[in-house]
C-alpha cells in the first residue's frame, strides 16, 4: 500500500472542476472595465464606519487607565446584546460635502446610503461581528411612512425613507432588532483620517482615477484625508471587483486603527481626534453610551463578514441574499 | 472562450512580457487557473477555491516585476502565492477533513467487488487519511500536499515554499509517516 497514492486518490475524490465562473473571473482580472452603471461613485465606508462605531473608541477608551469622564448624570444602559446599524453615506448636501459630487449636489436626491453594515455586539463583548450588506440587494422594503411596500434595491429605503426606513427593513429582514445607528458621510470621514494625521497605505500599481480625483504612483503613501477618501472610493483598480474594494477599505481601517493607537502617547492628537469622531457621526449613542461599549469592547475582536448572497437571476448587477445560508447567519447572531 | 495561441512560451517569457505588457499575464491564467483551483477544491472544496484563484493572480501579477526569470516554470511561484492564502483558511481546512471523519462511506460510487479487487482503496480509508491530514502541522501538510496534489517536485516545492529542498523532504517524511502511522502503518518496510 503506498500512502501517496492513497492521498492521491483521495484528492481526486474531493476535487472539483473549475466553473465556467473562473473564465469569466480572468475577464474581469485583465480586461480593463467599463464602469458598471453611471452611478458615479459609491464609496464604501464599511470598515470605516466600524472604525468609528467600535475601533476608535475601543482603542481611545479601552487603554485609558484613568478615564477622565466619569458616567454621566444620567444612567446609560448599553448592556446585553446590541445591534448597531451603521450607515455610510455619500450625501453631498451640507458644508464640506458638495464638492464631492461637483453639480450632483442636489437637494432633491438625498442621501445615498453607500454603506451598509450591521455591527452586533454579543452580550460577552468577546467578539464583535460587523456584518455587512451588499447596497445592491434587492429586497422587500417594508411600508416606510407614506411610501408603500415594495421590492427594491436596499439603499434605496435609505434614499427614500432615510435611516428610520433601512433600519425596519434589515430588521423585518434579518429578524435582529438594531438599537442604534451611525451614520457616516465623506466630510466626517476626510475629517477624521485628517485628525489621525494622515493613514498609510501601499499602492501595489500607480493610480490614476479621475472619478475619484486620485493620482499616485505606486508604492507606499501617507495619505490625507482627502486622498485616503479616493482611495476608498477607488473603483476601477486591481481586479475592479467590490471584494478588492472592500479589501481596500479594510487596509485603510486597519492603518486608522494603528494610528490611533500610536496616537494614545499623543495627548494633542488624542483630543483632536476625539472632537473629530465626534462631530464627524451622527448617530443616537450618546458619547456616554460610546465610551460605555468601547470599554466593553476594549479586549473584543472584530470579525467581518458579508451576507451571503448570488446574482440577481433578471439581472446581472443585482444581487440576492443566499438562502438558507444568510438567515443562517443572522439566526446565529439572534 | 479563451484562445489558445500558436506558440507556447516559457512562463517566464510571459511574466517578462507582462512587464511591458500587463495583458500578457492573462495567458498564465489560462494556462493554471484550472489547475489551481482543482487543488484548492481539493484542499477548501469549491466554495473558496474561486475568490482565491481570482486573489493568487492578483496578488501574482502585482508581485510580476520580481520574478525570477531563470524560471521557466511559473507553477511553483502560483502554488507560493496561493499556498500563503490557504493558510488564512487553515481552520476551515481543518473542519472540512474531520467532516470526512464523520460522512458516511458512500458505497454507490463503487461496488464492493471493485474495492475488493483494489484491495485498500482511499475511499476504505478516507476516515483515517483525512484525520492524518487534520492533525499534521500546517508545514508538513502543505509540503505533503504540494506533492500529492499539486503534482510538485521536491525542487518545485523548495521553490514555492522558499525552503531548502532538505527540509522539503524532511517535512514530506514526517508527514508520510504519520499518515501511515493513521493507516495502521500496515507496510512499515515499504519506503520511496
Amino acid at each position: 500500500m503506498d500512502d501517496l497514492k492513497l492521498l492521491r486518490d483521495l484528492g481526486a475524490e474531493l476535487e472539483h472542476q473549475p466553473p465556467p465562473t473562473l473564465a469569466r473571473r480572468r475577464h474581469r482580472l485583465f480586461t480593463p472595465r467599463r464602469p458598471r452603471r453611471s452611478g458615479w461613485w459609491a464609496a464604501g465606508l464599511v470598515a470605516v464606519a466600524t472604525a468609528v462605531a467600535v475601533a476608535v473608541p475601543v482603542v481611545l477608551v479601552g487603554n485609558r487607565h484613568e478615564p477622565e469622564r466619569t458616567t454621566a448624570a444620567e444612567p446609560v444602559d448599553v448592556s446585553g446584546t446590541r445591534n448597531v446599524l451603521v450607515i455610510g453615506s455619500d450625501t453631498r448636501e451640507g458644508e464640506g460635502n458638495a464638492e464631492y459630487g461637483p453639480g450632483q449636489a442636489r437637494s432633491d436626491v438625498g442621501a445615498r446610503s453607500d454603506t451598509i453594515m450591521i455591527v452586533h455586539l454579543p452580550a460577552d463583548r468577546r467578539t464583535a461581528t460587523a456584518v455587512s450588506v451588499p447596497r445592491d440587494s434587492i429586497v422587500r422594503i417594508p411600508r416606510c411612512g407614506s411610501a408603500r411596500p415594495r421590492v427594491g434595491m436596499i439603499n434605496s429605503a435609505y434614499d427614500t425613507g432615510g435611516v428610520t426606513c433601512l433600519r425596519a427593513t434589515l430588521e423585518q429582514l434579518t429578524g435582529l432588532r438594531l438599537d442604534h445607528t451611525v451614520e457616516v458621510d465623506f466630510a466626517g470621514f476626510k475629517d477624521m483620517v485628517d485628525a489621525l494625521g494622515g493613514v498609510t497605505v501601499t499602492l501595489p500599481r500607480p493610480v490614476d482615477d479621475k472619478a475619484s480625483k486620485l493620482k499616485l504612483p505606486a508604492g507606499k503613501w501617507l495619505l490625507d484625508g482627502e486622498k485616503a477618501l479616493g482611495y476608498v472610493r477607488l473603483r476601477h483598480y486591481g481586479d475592479g471587483s467590490d471584494i478588492a474594494r472592500v479589501k481596500r477599505q479594510q487596509s485603510v481601517v486597519v492603518a486608522m486603527v494603528r494610528k490611533a493607537k500610536s496616537a494614545l502617547g499623543e495627548p494633542a492628537t488624542l483630543e483632536a481626534l476625539l472632537k473629530e469622531m465626534r462631530e464627524s457621526v451622527k448617530t443616537d449613542l450618546s458619547v456616554e453610551s460610546m465610551y460605555q461599549l468601547a470599554t466593553e469592547l476594549s479586549g473584543a475582536k472584530l470579525d467581518v463578514v458579508s451576507v451571503p448572497w448570488v446574482p440577481h437571476p433578471d439581472d446581472a448587477n443585482r444581487i440576492v441574499w443566499k438562502q438558507p445560508e444568510a438567515d443562517r447567519l443572522f439566526a446565529s447572531l439572534r | 472562450m479563451i484562445t489558445q495561441p500558436a506558440v507556447r512560451g516559457a512562463d517566464a517569457e510571459l511574466v517578462s512580457a507582462s512587464w511591458t505588457e500587463p495583458e500578457a499575464f492573462a495567458e498564465l491564467f489560462d494556462r493554471y487557473s484550472a489547475m489551481l483551483y482543482r487543488y484548492v477544491s481539493k484542499r477548501l472544496g469549491p466554495e473558496p477555491a474561486e475568490d482565491l484563484v481570482g486573489e493568487t493572480f492578483l496578488v501574482a501579477f502585482s508581485r510580476r516585476r520580481s520574478y525570477d526569470l531563470a524560471y521557466a516554470d511559473a507553477r511553483p511561484w502560483l502554488f507560493g502565492i496561493l499556498t500563503k492564502l490557504i493558510s488564512r483558511h487553515h481552520r476551515k481546512e481543518a473542519a472540512r477533513y474531520r467532516a470526512l471523519l464523520r460522512a458516511p462511506v458512500d458505497s454507490e460510487v463503487e461496488s464492493p467487488a471493485d474495492r475488493v479487487a483494489a484491495g485498500v482503496t482511499a475511499r476504505a480509508v478516507r476516515a483515517e487519511l483525512a484525520g492524518a491530514l487534520a492533525a499534521l502541522p500546517a508545514k508538513d501538510r502543505d509540503v505533503l500536499l504540494l506533492i500529492a496534489w499539486g503534482d510538485l517536485t521536491y525542487e518545485e516545492v523548495a521553490r514555492a515554499l522558499g525552503i531548502p529542498v532538505g527540509t522539503v523532504r524532511s517535512r514530506l517524511n514526517r508527514g508520510r509517516r504519520k499518515v501511515r502511522a493513521a493507516l495502521g502503518d500496515t507496510n512499515p518496510m515499504e519506503e520511496e
